[in-house]
């Protein structure tokens, strides 16, 4: 890639990045707004809200993440397997996007319950902490990803060895 | 990322931190697919799936 080209791309997945883990932050907040509030408007607020920022924002949040995130690293001399770090943040990414798609559907039934019925402290609790728990585990996750990111701890894989041989033998022709 | 060069890394030895990670993150998957295989997730029935009937008033 041109400099520039990568400097633009570099914005974009800094930015889907980053806004991925805002919006996830966000819906931590409305799951627990949802768990613990006693006032019946608020939790039928929570829960449509939380929907409707999972499917219009967090989730195309974390798929232009993914796909940034591939174009960086394949444009790059970074490559996708070459460095620990790129390795580790790739998985996280996307098992926390396969998690997300999975879990859309529970949040898209609590919308609907919510919708529907006044829900009281009991009604459907295990559901309800289950969401406030892996919508505090996203969050965890998308820290950890983000401060690899800034850290790049050193560490290459046995394929990035590879390559670097490769690299180094073609320079000294 | 972009505009920092790769490093050469030291030597061919996996570093410790991987090693953290990757143990960490066995035990979260392993925990994770146990409880979910038997349905003991900690605050009742697996997430993803709705459940049939529960306390609906």
């Amino acid at each position: 890639m041109t400099p520039g080209l990568r400097k633009l791309a570099l914005i974009a997945h800094i930015t889907f990045s980053v806004g991925w883990l805002g919006a996830v932050a966000g819906g931590l907040a409305l799951t627990v707004a949802g768990l613990t509030s006693q006032d019946a408007q608020t939790v039928r607020a929570a829960y449509l809200a939380l929907e409707l920022t999972a499917r219009s924002v967090i989730v195309p949040l974390s798929l232009a993440s993914l796909l940034t995130g591939l174009i960086q690293s394949l444009g790059t001399e970074w490559g996708l397997f070459r460095h620990y770090w790129v390795v580790f943040k790739l998985l996280i990414t996307v098992l926390a996007t396969i998690l997300l798609l999975v879990h859309l559907q529970a949040i898209s039934y609590m919308a609907d319950v919510a919708a529907g019925t006044a829900l009281s402290s009991t009604d459907f609790r295990g559901l309800r902490m289950d969401l406030v728990l892996k919508a505090s585990l996203a969050v965890l996750a998308l820290l950890v990803a983000t401060t690899l990111s800034v850290y790049k701890p050193r560490g290459m894989t046995r394929y990035g060895w590879h390559k670097q041989d490769e690299q180094r033998k073609v320079s000294r022709l | 990322m972009a505009n920092q060069s790769p490093y050469a890394g030291s030597n061919g030895s996996t570093p410790r931190w991987v090693k953290v990670f990757g143990i960490i993150a066995l035990v979260l998957v392993l925990l994770f697919v146990i409880l979910h295989l038997t349905g003991n997730s900690p605050f009742g029935p697996s997430s993803h799936t709705p459940p049939m009937e529960q306390g609906v008033q």
